[in-house]
């Protein structure tokens, strides 16, 4: 049994009536990098800062290490991180002094400073007043504020918004990093799949406030497979002898498109058409992208 | 208690390296050329009316408004770069972010105060007062004035926490602070009037000539009960919208 370092049970939120969160499960186990998806205003943003003890949850129970988060939650603060939104500085003093006033209230060793602003290579830029700094460079220091407590669980909303592409790969290897070198949790929220599915292990898919899916990456991956497309010579009669042997099938672009179909059907239907005399082109097996899985689930509600 | 004075250690750095230090020495340096252009002499208490005079715009108008430049200002760094997300995600405890945003703010007025003793001696000494400094009426005045902004800055900064605006409460306070001239001579109301109550602490009506005016002359015992009662109510409003505020 995999140890949680996040748990929400039946967790909401309402704001006038209209529930910002529903019945939200989560489960998040130690050293995964969960990526918690979801398109803009479906609640994701709304949950971190429940997770975060920023506002209360209307209903609902909050366990982060195993700890409630109402009896314990400067227990449970002091190992995590976290950025939420957009990143948060004090734009008059330097990077440097922007960690120091972090780090009086952390009492972390001032050495920790250096440390990471190494991590998120900002060494350079330190001492400039944080007014200064690119978008990507708050980010960063963002990141690295974090990080300064040594936490064993980070949370981070949106981190890659609004980066270059360079920026965005940078902190995607950063946030990959952290469970192998830091033995780090990790939850990254991001309304784009294609920018957690490399380095996520774990996804929960929110839509609308509810968690319409939470599984593995691969498992996702394995409900992508969307069937097979038969092109043969003669596909009108083709599809009359396929659905003689009872699967479903109709004409598509010239070819047949199928349902999904095991191995062995595969090669069977293959070796009846060739029986009888159909010359085959080509069969290939339409993969749906994630990305089509999760326009799916997000306009759905769910796999179908 | 929630970090506090981790927390304070904090704010100290995040006060430095910005105009707010300046606008310490502003209501002293003023109210040194006001001292130095009074006319003081053949005065029975000398140092009764310099106070009298310098206290005048110090207690009138800058102790009130520069209790709200200060509740403000503490809680704009935050307002700007989404700094009370950062700040409360740390594990600390709101109520000791609140009390020591309101400690970082009495001890920035209480510096002010020490700042104008200091500008009251340097113009005794410029102009030649001879007569012993009367420290028990000028210490009860000035440890008197800071009492009386106890409850105007905790209304500040709760104001402050909940306006995301840093020219609202300012704009609030300074609508509020300009009546004082008019305000201080109702022995009434005067009283009962936040922004007043510096005033009427800093400066006894014997200070003045012709014996002061309106609410100048109540027994201090009497204001200090108003001013610690309003005190308390709004340190508790403020605190208590602080620990339900939604970050």
């Amino acid at each position: 049994m995999r140890e949680l370092v996040i748990e929400t049970k039946d967790l909401n939120k309402k704001y006038r009536g209209r529930y910002a969160v529903r019945n939200l499960n989560l489960e998040i186990g130690r050293g995964e990098i969960y990526g918690f998806l979801g398109p803009n205003g479906a609640g994701k943003t709304t949950t971190i800062r429940m997770l975060l003890g920023l506002i209360r949850p209307t209903m609902g129970s909050i366990h982060i290490f195993g700890k409630d988060l109402r009896k314990e939650k400067l227990n449970i603060l002091r190992k995590v991180g976290s950025l939420v939104e957009y990143p948060s500085n004090y734009g008059h003093l330097t990077a440097v002094q922007n960690l120091e006033a972090v780090r009086r209230i952390l009492d972390v060793p001032k050495s920790r400073i250096d440390e990471v602003l190494s991590i998120v290579s900002l060494t350079k830029d330190a001492k400039r007043p944080v007014k200064g700094y690119s978008l990507g460079m708050k980010q960063r220091l963002g990141i690295a504020t974090a990080l300064l407590g040594n936490p064993e669980l980070l949370i981070l909303d949106e981190p890659t918004n609004g980066l270059d592409p360079e920026g965005i790969h940078e902190i995607r290897e950063l946030i990959r990093s952290m469970p192998q070198q830091h033995g780090i949790t990790v939850l990254v929220s991001s309304h784009l799949l294609s920018e957690v599915e490399q380095m996520a292990g774990t996804v929960g898919i929110i839509r609308e406030g509810e968690l319409v899916f939470q599984d593995t990456i691969s498992n996702l991956q394995q409900q992508a497979s969307g069937g097979f497309r038969l092109v043969v010579s003669e596909p009108a009669e083709a599809l009359q002898l396929i659905r003689g042997q009872g699967y479903a099938g109709r004409l598509e672009d010239g070819g047949l498109r199928l349902d999904q179909l095991s191995d062995p059907e595969v090669a069977l239907l293959v070796k009846r058409l060739v029986d009888h005399n159909h010359a085959i082109y080509r069969v290939e097996e339409k993969r749906r992208t994630l990305e089509d899985i999760f326009m799916q689930v997000i306009e759905q509600g769910g796999l179908s | 208690m929630g970090g506090y004075f981790k927390i304070l250690a904090s704010e100290r750095l995040k006060m430095s390296r910005s105009f707010i230090v300046l606008l310490l020495l502003l209501s002293p340096a003023i109210s040194v050329l006001v001292g130095l252009m009074s006319n003081i002499e053949g005065a029975d208490q000398p140092w009764l009316v310099l106070l009298g005079v310098m206290g005048m715009i110090h207690a009138l108008l800058f102790l009130p408004i520069l209790s709200g430049i200060f509740a403000a200002f503490i809680c704009r760094y935050e307002h700007h770069g989404g700094g009370w997300k950062q700040l409360l995600v740390l594990p600390v405890t709101r109520t000791g972010v609140y009390f020591a945003k309101y400690t970082v703010v009495m001890v920035m007025l209480a510096i002010i105060q020490l700042l104008f003793l200091g500008a009251m001696l340097l113009v005794g000494a410029i102009k030649g007062i001879d007569a012993p400094v009367d420290w028990e009426i000028i210490g009860r005045c000035l440890a008197g004035g800071w009492v009386a902004c106890l409850p105007l800055a905790a209304l500040q900064l709760a104001v402050s926490l909940m306006w995301s605006s840093f020219a609202a409460p300012l704009a609030l306070n300074v609508v509020f602070t300009i009546p004082n001239m008019l305000v201080v001579n109702s022995a009434q109301f005067g009283p009962y009037y936040p922004w007043a109550q510096p005033f009427i602490a800093t400066v006894p009506g014997q200070a003045m000539e012709g014996g002061g005016f309106g609410a100048m002359n109540l027994p201090l015992e009497n204001l200090m009960v108003t001013v610690l009662g309003s005190f308390v109510v709004f340190l508790i409003f403020g605190w208590t919208y602080f620990k339900m505020k939604e970050v």
